[in-house]
């Protein structure tokens, strides 16, 4: 390691990764069907934390995900990303960024469809190859560098579409229910993966889910948030250490940590809607 | 290797021979009707006779062909280009998309065709330009509906990863709205293709020059010779034929490029509707 990467490593732990101060959004203000779907937001994301969103349908993380992203802009607030502006922060692509849908481009093949990324960062052919070729490897995926999207199974295109996230090597990812269409067993390994990843590559992670476990297994945080009007109830530390593995799911920290935050989201529930149903899963 | 290319020509053999069969008991059945019958040659000539006249006129019927595919060719080319070029400006101009696109889809269910009697009064009698202007304006329409949904119906995801790249209105359309307007550009070929030459016979029968299979196939029937009319008959289903597979030919080799995903490649056939 030299020294430049020392001083950048050092730097990182200064600066958050995410600020989110006083922020609300109001879609369609000033008609009949404005809908306030965050009112006075703050979060904070430390450098290399991993951070989940988790709440009932509805509650407002896809659009503070998306705020961060600075895909849509606040009604109020201010968002910073790595010491930047959101919107400088998205120019620099301090960011990468993956959906429920893995969304590859079918004209493309895998290796390719990892490169755009760079294409646009105007990288030369030879360097995209290489870290295309790292970043397959990193999801054990370097054997379908050349297949079509279609032609592989839901999971691997979803790896494609976290490889194609960190590509750039970005100091922050943002991923919206990336493992809600994979079946368990698929998503546990799909999860693990992802922890393995970001603790390698130091990498900052928001994460929306709607699964506790998910949630509680993956993050240092679990944000708690409720809807009408979206806010955030509740933060608990998830204090289970950073290497976790599959043993992690057996430990009794973990089943209580689930426990914790299943009565927080009962609570911020119920202080606005009894009895309606809360859209998350316990898986 | 070997053993798939043995199984597509099984494959092949397969799909042919229940048509084949068909067609061939559907000529034996004719043949045996007009004997039977004893229908004369004004009404229905036998397969035997049309068979002798087309290889008799062989060189006539190719050259008359390809006048007519002539025609049809120039027009898929310039209507196909034109289409392409207006729907990047509708693409570019909401407004213009607005107002054009209703009506292009409008003017899909319009039998225009009859437009060529027009543009036959616009140009000299023995031009060919009225038909392949004909042939274009079926052609433009067709290609431009679709190319157009092709550039505007890109996923949202891809629109929000584009941006999320910091990707600049140029690099959105050459990343994702050209290549995901391809497959709707090879579809509206395939159903372009066999229509060009459709107009281009039909063209023929509103007057011009009497040089392609349409206008021979009525003065022949004018002259009663009703065997060399049939003649030019097959003439001209081998060229529509010939167009329809090479249409065929190309959105097969787009979809193994271009995805597999068959509900996006024949999507947009619905789209001239
Ligand atoms: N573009 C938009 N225009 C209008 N309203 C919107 C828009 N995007 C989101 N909303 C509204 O904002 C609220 C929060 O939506 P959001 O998608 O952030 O919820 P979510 O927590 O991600 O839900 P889910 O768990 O179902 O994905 C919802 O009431 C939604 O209807
Ligand atoms: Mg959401």
């Amino acid at each position: 390691m030299s020294v430049a990467d020392v001083v950048t490593s050092d730097a990182r732990g200064a600066t958050p990764a995410v600020t989110v101060d006083a922020v609300s959004k109001v879609f369609n203000a000033g008609t009949a069907n404005q809908v306030d779907a965050l009112v006075d937001v703050a979060l904070d994301v430390d450098a290399g934390e991993f951070v989940s969103l988790i709440g009932p349908s509805g509650c407002g993380k896809s659009t503070l995900l998306r705020l961060i992203a600075n895909l849509i802009e606040p009604s109020a607030g201010t968002i910073h990303v790595n010491g930047k502006t959101a919107a400088r922060a998205r120019l620099d692509q301090e960011y990468g960024m993956a959906f429920q849908q893995a969304g590859l481009f079918d004209w493309r093949t895998v290796t390719k469809n990892v490169e755009l990324p760079l294409e646009l960062k105007g990288w030369d052919k030879q360097r995209r190859a290489a870290r295309s070729r790292e970043m397959l490897e990193l999801v054990k995926l370097d054997d379908f560098a050349n297949h079509r999207p279609w032609q592989l199974s839901g999971g691997m295109q979803q790896r494609v579409a976290i490889a194609r996230a960190l590509a750039a090597h970005p100091p922050l990812l943002l991923m919206d229910e990336p493992f809600g269409a994979l079946d368990e067993m698929t998503r546990e390994h799909m999860q693990a993966e992802l922890a393995r990843i970001c603790n390698e590559t130091g990498t900052s992670v928001v994460f929306v889910t709607h699964s506790i476990p998910e949630a509680v297994y993956l993050s240092d945080r679990v944000v708690v948030m409720s809807p009408r009007p979206g806010r955030i109830t509740d933060v608990i530390d998830v204090d289970l250490g950073r290497d976790r593995d599959d043993d992690t799911r057996e430990e009794d920290g973990f089943y209580k940590k689930i426990t914790e935050v299943r009565e927080a989201l009962r609570r911020g529930g119920h202080e606005t809607t009894s009895g309606e149903p809360l859209g998350v899963d316990d898986r | 290797m070997n053993a798939t290319v043995t199984v597509r020509a099984r494959r092949v053999a397969d799909a042919v021979w229940p048509p084949a069969l068909f067609g061939a008991a559907f000529v034996a059945v004719w043949e045996g009707a007009v004997k039977v019958f004893d229908l004369k040659p004004y009404f229905l000539p036998p397969p035997s006779a049309i068979w002798r006249e087309f290889v008799g006129n062989l060189s006539l019927i190719r050259d008359a062909a390809f006048v007519s595919g002539g025609n049809a060719f120039v027009g898929l080319l310039v209507g196909a280009l034109f289409g392409i070029a207006v729907s990047f400006a509708l693409m570019r101009f909401r407004l213009l998309n607005d107002m054009v696109t209703p009506l292009a889809i409008a003017l899909n269910a319009v039998p225009i065709i009859v437009l060529v009697a027009v543009f036959n009064n616009m140009f000299s009698s023995t031009s060919e330009i009225p038909r392949r202007l004909m042939v274009t304006l079926v052609v433009y329409f067709v290609v431009l509906v679709n190319v157009a949904k092709g550039l505007r119906q890109v996923s949202p995801i891809h629109l929000e990863l584009l941006r999320s790249y910091a990707a600049k209105p140029v690099e959105v359309i050459r990343k994702a709205r050209i290549p995901n307007a391809v497959p709707y550009l090879f579809t509206a070929l395939k159903i372009a293709a066999p229509l060009a030459v459709i107009t281009a016979f039909v063209a023929e029968y509103f007057g011009g020059p009497q040089n392609g299979l349409g206008s021979r196939i009525v003065s022949n029937i004018a002259a009663s010779r009703n065997a060399v009319a049939w003649a030019y008959v097959v003439g001209a289903c081998l060229l529509g034929l010939t167009f329809y597979l090479i249409s065929i030919l190309l959105e097969s080799i787009t979809r193994r490029r271009f995805g597999g995903d068959d509900s996006r490649g024949s999507g947009p056939g619905g789209g001239t509707t």
